[in-house]
């Protein structure tokens, strides 16, 4: 036990820690400028100098540790005149420009002057001019203002690990500069922005347009973007989202952002959002797709916002009461006329858990099906459910920060850094705290990270895995915990030949890697959505299980959506309800009924590829999609575009008129995530809280459906989401009791109160697909970059200006044996069809492999992408596309 | 883009180095030699070849005044003008060069030749004035002996 004492209070502490800490533990502030609790200590600006009895010089709080029985005095005249003098020298070359600076009213450095003067200074020469920098579009660099703490250097470079900037030149002329000098090339996390205690660095999106003090509301929430589920604090004035910060010591992402969750807000406030409901009355065509095209890539709105253009001439505006009646009356007709199974429902990863779980209800207790699915069927959905059918469920709810405790991160099938970036935060912080980092594939968010990397070949990647259990499964005891999996890893042998033939991967680097992967003790392995989505998923999801099982690891499946968890927990999959439980187990079925007093379908439903296909051949009579966007988040969206046009009665409720709202016969506008309560649960199977922070124009997606079971005759009474919520906790056995002041406590973790499904598992499945042979052709693969997720981030102003259109990304031998220069227009075709865009050569990329985003409206991927599914895992299979690519115009 | 023998040379500089940005400062003489000086060019390829943040480079590059940060000519000429030097007059010496040579302070002359470069004491206080050309030493400097050293770069 170490005991100080600071301005006359006796600390004890446990273990020694700085003066500064010490201090703080006990409520005492010291002033400071350079220190940050996020980074590491530095010692720079010298303003926390404190008094210590029995040292002749004053000492940096931050840095000096404490002794047993250590005296010290922050405040005295000598500490405020050397302040006072430190700050006068900061202010030499300060502009003192306050009146116009952004951050007057929340600047550290204004404080402390207002605190400690100098009121006057006594410095005669010229302070130093730099213009300010406005070349970037989202971040503004005001080097006057500069006072060289170098928190955002070190900020970038020790906790984002993007190393961007850096102090450019020494002496009084540092400052700080992206390596242009002028427009910044990094992830935009703005974290530099967060730790810049004056106004030198600072974002544009709200520049100038509000002072600090006159924020109305700061409303605590969880980000719409990715499956991570970062805290967000949304600053409000004059119901506009005027900013999104991050909190210090919040649980998942710790004050830290990235692009989309701090700059993405702005899709909020879109001229673009619905606002009434409409109703179709231009008639549904067939023919003529070319020129429906053409109309689904125009604006839907006049510049001015006023509704018009295309939405005057498909649809007519309608009140409430007519719209809900309408979709009332027609799909009781449908189900009257048809049955059950002629109707089908698409539920949203973007929506809340309450949205969901009243969707499900909906569709099975008002229209009597089991056909209700979500985009997580192309890839998250089987991928989990096949690895929870191995090792029990929750075997991927595992906690992100404990990546950074790990001592190896084992990558494969995506970048983790562009996918979930606060989980490859987490990574990178694995690295640096002397894990290592193994990938398959080549990753450039963890280049700098001394990542371990084998490349096999497109598209062979399972022999790789199958060499790594291989080795594996003779290093390592088979205990028999698991005798279903482990009879399937003695199936399991390859060669070192093939590996090192087909997979043309050195023996050298296999070894090494496979020393380093065996001799782990805590290892992670984060599977991304291309796994998912590959040819033979569900044998490569095997063989990573089988590499988890024998190194003894944890899993972590990378999300893109905020509630993909939180959905499939709903129920809404076509064979499973609420808390993740089997339609088919009798015992939950009845459970239900009971519950939910009504009769439920005992036949599981359609995916989501069956009910376009049933939508196809035209035995689907309705579809009615909440919050999402098949048309383009489906491949080969033309097809799913011609099938929802065969759709008899389609609704479709969402915050915008997206293509697949163009098609609707209805459309009802929708409440985004900033303007409704309810829950997300995150990859973690964190339950987080959601906040109501503006007002929108819509409703909730739960408030709209129940109205319509209403108008159908069913008891869907809810006044607030936290009903819903206490419904789904008293139905539902995972979440069982779980209340919101729980959450609000922390109790979101799984398996909360809950029961997870431990017994009931089947055997293994596996499909051998054959595999498939890339010589010399090229294969479309999907990028997936950071600054878009697709509907929503092209909607937000900033992420379109980082990343302002589409582009194709072939590697540097291709674009040489093709004779295209970086940015020159070509156009990529496959079977089924073509786009013109720009090149980007990317070293990262090997000679088979073409990559395009699908976050561009009319560039997007998934419109020249055909796919197979996945008979195991029932998700759709991108593997296999070839294209050409050729000059534009010829 | 480095020649392959700067490569070469660059990864037998990193192997003497526990890593990467430690070896930064002989890779960036490197580059200099290649590029003519560190601009945007050699800076990208320094942390290309190393693996190091291309803004790390910059920054650590930038902050030595030894390097250059400029194009300079093909020989550069640091004449010292500290106290022993100014004293025996160098900077007589610098208006030479700058009347003869059109060789201004920090300039470089129209052909590419030379760069001048005026730089602290060299520690030839005892045979000031002096100056350095590449990395070649000259001490008892006239405006005579500077024309015949002068001629020996080409």
């Amino acid at each position: 036990m170490i005991t100080v004492t600071i301005d006359g209070k006796e600390i004890k502490l446990e273990k020694p820690v700085t003066v500064l800490e010490a201090a703080r533990s006990a409520g005492i502030k010291i002033p400071t400028l350079c220190w940050h609790e996020q980074l590491e200590r530095y010692g720079g600006c010298r303003l926390c100098l404190v008094e210590i009895e029995k040292m002749p010089r004053l000492q940096t709080a931050c840095t000096f540790m404490v002794a047993d029985g250590m005296v010290v005095r922050t405040e005295t005249e000598q500490t405020a005149n050397v302040r006072r003098g430190i700050l006068e020298f900061l202010l030499i070359n300060h502009p003192l420009d306050c009146p116009v600076c952004d951050k007057a009213g929340e600047c550290e450095l204004q404080n402390l002057v207002g605190k400690y003067g100098p009121a006057k200074g006594r410095y005669k020469e010229k302070k130093r001019k730099v213009p300010e920098s406005l070349e970037d579009p989202i971040i503004v660099r005001n080097m006057e203002r500069c006072i060289m703490c170098t928190r955002c250097v070190r900020m970038c470079e020790g906790v984002q690990g993007a190393s961007a900037i850096d102090v450019i030149s020494r002496g009084g002329h540092s400052h700080i500069e992206p390596f242009s000098g002028g427009k910044y090339d990094c992830e935009y996390c703005g974290n530099c922005i967060s730790v810049c205690p004056v106004g030198a660095i600072m974002s544009r999106l709200h520049r100038h347009s509000f002072r600090p003090w006159q924020m109305e509301n700061e409303i605590e929430t969880i980000c719409p973007y990715c499956g991570v589920g970062c805290t967000l604090i949304v600053q409000v004035r004059d119901d506009v989202i005027k900013r999104v910060v991050p909190r210090i010591g919040s649980v998942v992402n710790n004050g830290l952002l990235c692009t989309r969750g701090r700059f993405g807000y702005e899709f909020v406030g879109s001229k673009e959002r619905l606002t009434t409901p409409l109703v179709r009355i231009a008639p549904k065509t067939q023919s003529g797709v070319g020129s429906q095209e053409s109309t689904l890539s125009q604006p839907p709105f006049d510049k001015g916002g006023s509704q018009g253009g295309v939405i005057s001439e498909l649809f007519r505006e309608a009140t409430w009461e007519e719209a809900i009646s309408l979709v009332a009356k027609k799909l009781s007709e449908i189900k009257e006329e048809y049955g059950n199974p002629a109707i089908a429902g698409i539920a949203s990863p973007r929506c809340t858990n309450e949205d969901n779980y009243i969707f499900q209800k909906f569709m099975r207790v008002a229209l009597g099906t089991n056909n209700i699915d979500s985009t997580a069927r192309t890839g998250f959905a089987g991928a989990q459910s096949f690895i929870e059918n191995i090792f029990g469920q929750g075997a991927t709810a595992n906690i992100i920060s404990g990546l950074s405790n790990s001592d190896l991160v084992f990558v494969i099938g995506g970048d983790p850094t562009t996918v979930n970036p606060i989980l490859g935060l987490q990574i990178r912080a694995c690295s640096r705290n002397g894990g290592n980092i193994l990938t398959i594939g080549n990753f450039k968010g963890l280049e700098y990270f001394s990542p371990q990397k084998l490349v096999p070949v497109l598209y062979t990647e399972d022999i790789l895995l199958e060499g790594i259990v291989t080795v594996l499964k003779n290093k390592k005891r088979l205990s028999d915990a698991n005798s279903k999996l482990e009879a399937k890893i003695k199936d399991i042998s390859t060669s070192i030949e093939d590996v090192k033939n087909i997979c043309k991967i050195e023996e050298k680097d296999f070894n090494e890697f496979l020393n380093i992967l065996s001799e782990s003790t805590n290892p992670s392995i984060v599977i991304g959505k291309e796994t998912a989505q590959s040819n033979g998923a569900s044998y490569k999801l095997l063989l990573l299980s089988a590499i988890n099982y024998l190194i003894n690891g944890r899993l972590y499946l990378l999300s893109d959506r905020a509630n993909e968890q939180g959905l499939l927990d709903m129920g809404c999959a076509p064979d499973i309800l609420p808390g993740y439980r089997p339609v088919s187990y009798v015992e939950s079925k009845r459970r239900y009924e009971s519950i939910w007093e009504s009769e439920l379908p005992g036949k599981t439903g359609l995916t989501i590829f069956e009910m376009v296909n049933a939508a196809k051949n035209g035995s689907l009579k309705a579809m009615y999609v909440m919050g999402e966007n098949p048309v383009y988040n489906l491949p080969d969206s033309k097809t799913v575009e011609a099938a929802l046009r065969n759709i008899e009665f389609l609704v479709v409720q969402d915050i915008f008129l997206t293509e697949t709202g163009k098609l609707a016969d209805v459309v009802l506008p929708a409440l985004s995530w900033a303007e409704k309560d309810g829950t997300f649960t995150n990859m973690e199977r964190r339950i987080q809280r959601l906040r109501k922070a503006v007002n929108g124009n819509g409703m909730e997606d739960w408030r709209i459906i129940s109205e319509i079971a209403r108008n159908m005759g069913k008891k869907f009474d809810y006044s607030n989401a936290e009903d819903i919520f206490n419904e789904i906790c008293k139905a539902s056995p995972l979440h069982k009791d779980l209340t919101y002041e729980d959450i609000e406590k922390g109790g979101g973790i799984y398996p909360y109160k809950g029961e997870p499904l431990r017994d009931g598992m089947e055997e293994i499945q596996v499909h051998n697909a054959e595999r498939l042979s890339v010589n010399g052709k090229l294969y479309l693969r999907i990028e997936r970059p950071l600054f878009h997720s697709g509907t929503l981030s092209r909607r937000a102003p900033a992420l379109v200006k980082i990343y302002p259109e589409a582009v194709v990304r072939i590697s540097p031998d291709t674009a040489k044996a093709l004779s295209f220069k970086e940015g020159e227009v070509v156009r990529v075709s496959t079977k089924i069809g073509s786009i013109e865009l720009p090149v980007v050569i990317d070293k990262a990329l090997d000679n088979f492999s073409v990559m395009l985003t699908n976050n561009f409206e009319g560039k997007s991927a998934y419109r020249l992408m055909g796919y197979d599914i996945e008979p195991v895992t029932r998700a759709s299979v991108l593997d296999g596309n070839t294209v050409a690519i050729e000059k534009a115009g010829l | 883009m480095l020649s392959k023998a700067a490569i070469k040379e660059l990864n037998e500089i990193r192997q003497k180095y526990p890593d990467a940005s430690a070896a930064l400062l002989p890779a960036l003489y490197i580059a200099q030699r290649e590029f003519g000086y560190l601009g945007a060019d050699a800076y990208e390829a320094v942390s290309d070849a190393l693996g190091v943040p291309r803004a790390i480079a910059r920054g650590v590059g930038t902050f030595y005044a030894m390097y250059k940060h400029k194009p300079m000519g093909r020989h550069i000429v640091q004449l010292c003008t500290n106290v022993s030097c100014m004293i025996l007059g160098a900077e007589k010496l610098s208006d030479f060069l700058k009347n003869k040579y059109g060789l201004e302070t920090g300039g470089t002359t129209p052909d590419k030749r030379f760069s001048l470069v005026i730089m602290e004491c060299i520690g030839a206080c005892g045979t000031a004035p002096a100056m350095l050309v590449d990395d070649d030493f000259y001490e008892n400097l006239t405006e005579k002996y500077i024309e015949e050293i002068l001629e020996k770069y080409k």
